[in-house]
């Protein structure tokens, strides 16, 4: 079987993904790029017995060095790897979207253009003329609705005929138009003359022009070439002229206008976009999003919740039945029956939060909100769009994390992720409350609101210290962002997309979880009745250090059990003081705590340490299967990790200033 | 000549010039924003970045970096 390469490329907003997850489905690949916080998407098809890879490249509006994803789209591109370059640009929108095939001109891979979102085309009054583009362009071009599955057979052809008989984009009338400016004649002196790999001397000489860093320091000559981008400080006005020249060339004769344009914003969008308003819709948009993932996830949570207890009992009478030991059935029903149930629902969840911000995404409302929130969330350095993923956290860790999808940059939605960390989900509130109450009765509320104030410090913190890395000042850019027109939602396309990887999301998932429960069951399981656990007698051997966060050894060891759920929070200490009961069964939510456990923990402990205690576990790492969402969603483990120790480390100093504070006081 | 942020809404403009470093540039001509280019003040409400209609397209910009867009009134 053949085997042939290529890339898609486009603005956002031109249906690069839906056509990337049409083609490739479940056969995909994610990754990262060598040493770039850029996401690497690659997947594979096969048509008329060729397999085809194909390299989603980062969306971006051109192919200038500007960030990261440029410059890994570029150097992809001039790699030579890909055979053909799909270009994609949208049809309803078609002067604008043809800047980057203007920008491709001159860059000597194959290509072939394809046209999406023909039908909101066709409704606004554009017909676009695909032969006379083709004529004019020397490249196959193809027009269809992403979308629509019985689009592709139109689209698989044209690729075929691409790909078996190459073809290079006509530029001629391109550079003559550059070739009217003499400060393009003067760049094009500079550059070899045959070019640099795929890139043609006019190519380098337009992106000299645009005063591209990347391509000076690819020629030689420094001083000159310095000297040139002094002069050439206004090239990309000069440049784009010329391109958007082109392209108006281009179009006549292949789009015809049939209808004038109608009102641009509607009644909705005036609300949507408006300062105040905007920002309540959004939210309102967040809690209908909650619910609505909630309503998906709920058969995912059903059964996943409901098969824990039978399938413990299996195992258990499986166990004793072959003549095996207690601690072989303990250690299956933890790390192998609670995750699979957990990793179930979880993967409901997930679901449910794609499905729903999917929709959100697809009729366009998601850059509504980027705009609207642009102001409050770029002082933490992030898009707008960030504030659904926040926003979500309060109702569920995991659903926040996977929401972060919607982030188009890999290092912002990581940095999101983080974030996301340090609001308190639905089990904190569920929980927490609680502890407060036992300590301080009606004073519980005033610790609450102490706790949402330690919230926005530890996310400013936070954003300061990943976002040097995640989303450095010197990628900080004032907005520049297309608001699409809104569409009608793909019910089809949008299942298809999100449901297309279920087994993968499971795997990812289920390891991580079962790697930490084993290792929780390890630490936490008595193998002799009565006799202390290795968690037990290293919190007391480390009492010392911990005394210092205000944690005493049961304290701590509640601490390390919220890492694999807030809810088993009051049960680990139900086991700890009553002596009823197992530390594993508890923080696992099999067994309930002692209905006076509260009582007890408050003639226990004293004041200041129960509100150390509160901070430590309402800011540590999330549940363990938030943590796998999280992984699953990066793709990284370095900082999957990297994010879980600073919470623990953070969580710890935390509640160390708070008891020592709260100490003078209490 | 006046620069983007004071239009008015519903007011047409001529994009004239833009200044600003390369980067800014590069990045505001990529979506649509050249010179010659005609555009729509949709929103200009402060502190929220401005909203503009320019080639087919509603387009969010910052609004510190917009006084760099030079316009005249159509």
């Amino acid at each position: 079987m053949a085997e042939r390469k290529i890339a898609l490329l486009g603005q956002p907003n031109s249906g690069k993904s839906t056509i990337f997850n049409n083609l490739t489905g479940s056969r995909q690949h994610v990754g990262n790029w060598p040493g770039k916080t850029v996401e690497k998407k690659e997947g594979t098809f096969s048509y008329n017995g060729t397999t085809y890879t194909v390299a989603d490249l980062p969306g971006s509006y051109s192919l200038s060095a500007n960030s990261d994803e440029e410059v890994v789209t570029r150097n992809y591109i001039a790699s030579g790897e890909a055979e053909l370059v799909c270009i994609l640009a949208d049809a309803s929108q078609l002067e604008r979207s043809l800047f980057m095939l203007a920008d491709y001109a001159g860059i000597q891979t194959p290509a072939m253009l394809v046209l999406t979102m023909t039908d909101v085309a066709m409704q606004k009054g554009r017909a676009v003329d695909t032969k006379v583009l083709e004529k004019k362009l020397g490249i196959p071009v193809v027009g269809m609705v992403a979308p629509e599955r019985n689009e592709y057979d139109k689209f698989y052809k044209v690729l075929e005929s691409a790909i078996n008989q190459p073809r290079y984009l006509m530029t001629d009338e391109l550079f003559m138009l550059y070739e009217e400016e003499a400060l393009y004649q003067e760049a094009l002196d500079l550059v070899p003359s045959v070019g640099i790999g795929q890139y043609s001397a006019q190519w380098l000489a337009a992106k000299l022009m645009d005063g591209d860093k990347v391509v000076a320091e690819m020629l030689d000559n420094k001083d000159v070439i310095a000297g040139f981008m002094e002069k050439a400080k206004n090239g990309s006005l000069i440049t784009s002229d010329c391109k958007f020249a082109w392209i108006g060339n281009l179009i006549e004769g292949a789009v015809s206008k049939t209808k004038a344009t109608s009102e641009i914003l509607t009644k909705f969008d005036r609300a949507a976009i408006s300062k105040t308003k905007g920002k309540w819709i959004a939210i309102g948009i967040v809690l209908a999003a909650l619910c609505g993932s909630m309503v998906v996830a709920a058969p995912f949570m059903g059964i996943g919740f409901a098969i824990i207890p039978p399938l413990m009992s299996m195992v258990r009478t499986f166990v004793s039945s072959v003549g095996g030991p207690d601690w072989l059935a303990s250690l299956i029903n933890t790390s192998v029956c609670t995750p699979l149930g957990w990793v179930i629902a979880m993967v409901g969840f997930v679901f449910g939060v794609n499905l729903v911000f999917g929709y959100i995404e697809q009729v366009g409302y998601m850059a509504r909100v980027s705009y609207v929130f642009d102001n409050t969330m770029n002082k933490l350095g992030l898009q707008g769009k960030s504030v659904m993923p926040l926003l979500m956290g309060f109702g569920c860790t995991m659903g926040g994390a996977a929401g972060a999808r919607v982030l188009d940059n890999w290092g912002q939605k990581l940095l999101t992720m983080a974030l996301v960390w340090a609001v308190p989900c639905g089990a904190i509130f569920s929980v927490v409350p609680t502890l407060a109450t036992a300590f301080f009765g009606s004073g519980g509320v005033l610790v609450m609101i102490f706790l949402f104030a330690l919230m926005f410090l530890h996310m400013f913190v936070t954003a300061k210290i990943f976002g040097r890395t995640l989303s450095p000042k010197e990628n900080r850019v004032g907005l520049i962002m297309e608001l699409p027109p809104y569409h009608k939602p793909r019910w089809k396309d949008l299942i298809r997309t999100t449901f297309g990887n279920v087994w993968g999301t499971f795997k990812k998932a289920f390891r991580v979880v079962v790697v930490i429960s084993a290792i929780f069951w390890l630490l936490s399981y008595s193998f002799v009745a009565g006799e202390a656990t290795i968690l037990q007698r290293i919190g007391e051997v480390i009492e010392p250090v911990t005394k210092i966060f205000g944690l005493s050894w049961q304290s701590f060891m509640a601490f390390i059990a919220s890492m694999i759920s807030k809810e088993g929070v009051l049960g680990v200490f139900s086991a700890i003081y009553t002596g009823d009961g197992s530390i594993i069964e508890m923080a696992t939510k099999v067994a309930s705590a002692d209905a006076n456990i509260t009582e007890i923990m408050a003639a226990s402990i004293s004041k200041a340490e129960g509100l150390a205690l509160i901070v430590a576990v309402t800011f540590n790492v999330p549940c363990v299967v938030a943590i796998a969402s999280t992984y699953q969603e990066s793709h990284s483990m370095k900082w999957t990790v990297r994010i879980a120790l600073y919470y623990v480390v953070t969580a710890l100093i935390l509640s160390g200033i708070t008891y020592h504070i709260a100490n003078l006081f209490m | 000549m006046k620069n983007l942020t004071e239009l008015s809404e519903g007011q047409k403009a001529k994009i004239v010039a833009i200044n600003g470093d390369k980067r800014y540039l590069t990045r505001v001509t990529s979506i649509g924003l050249s010179i010659g280019c005609i555009v729509e003040m949709l929103q200009n409400v402060k502190p929220s970045p401005i909203l503009v209609y320019g080639r087919d397209t509603m387009i969010a910009l910052n609004r510190n970096e917009s006084t760099q867009i030079m316009v005249e009134v159509i």
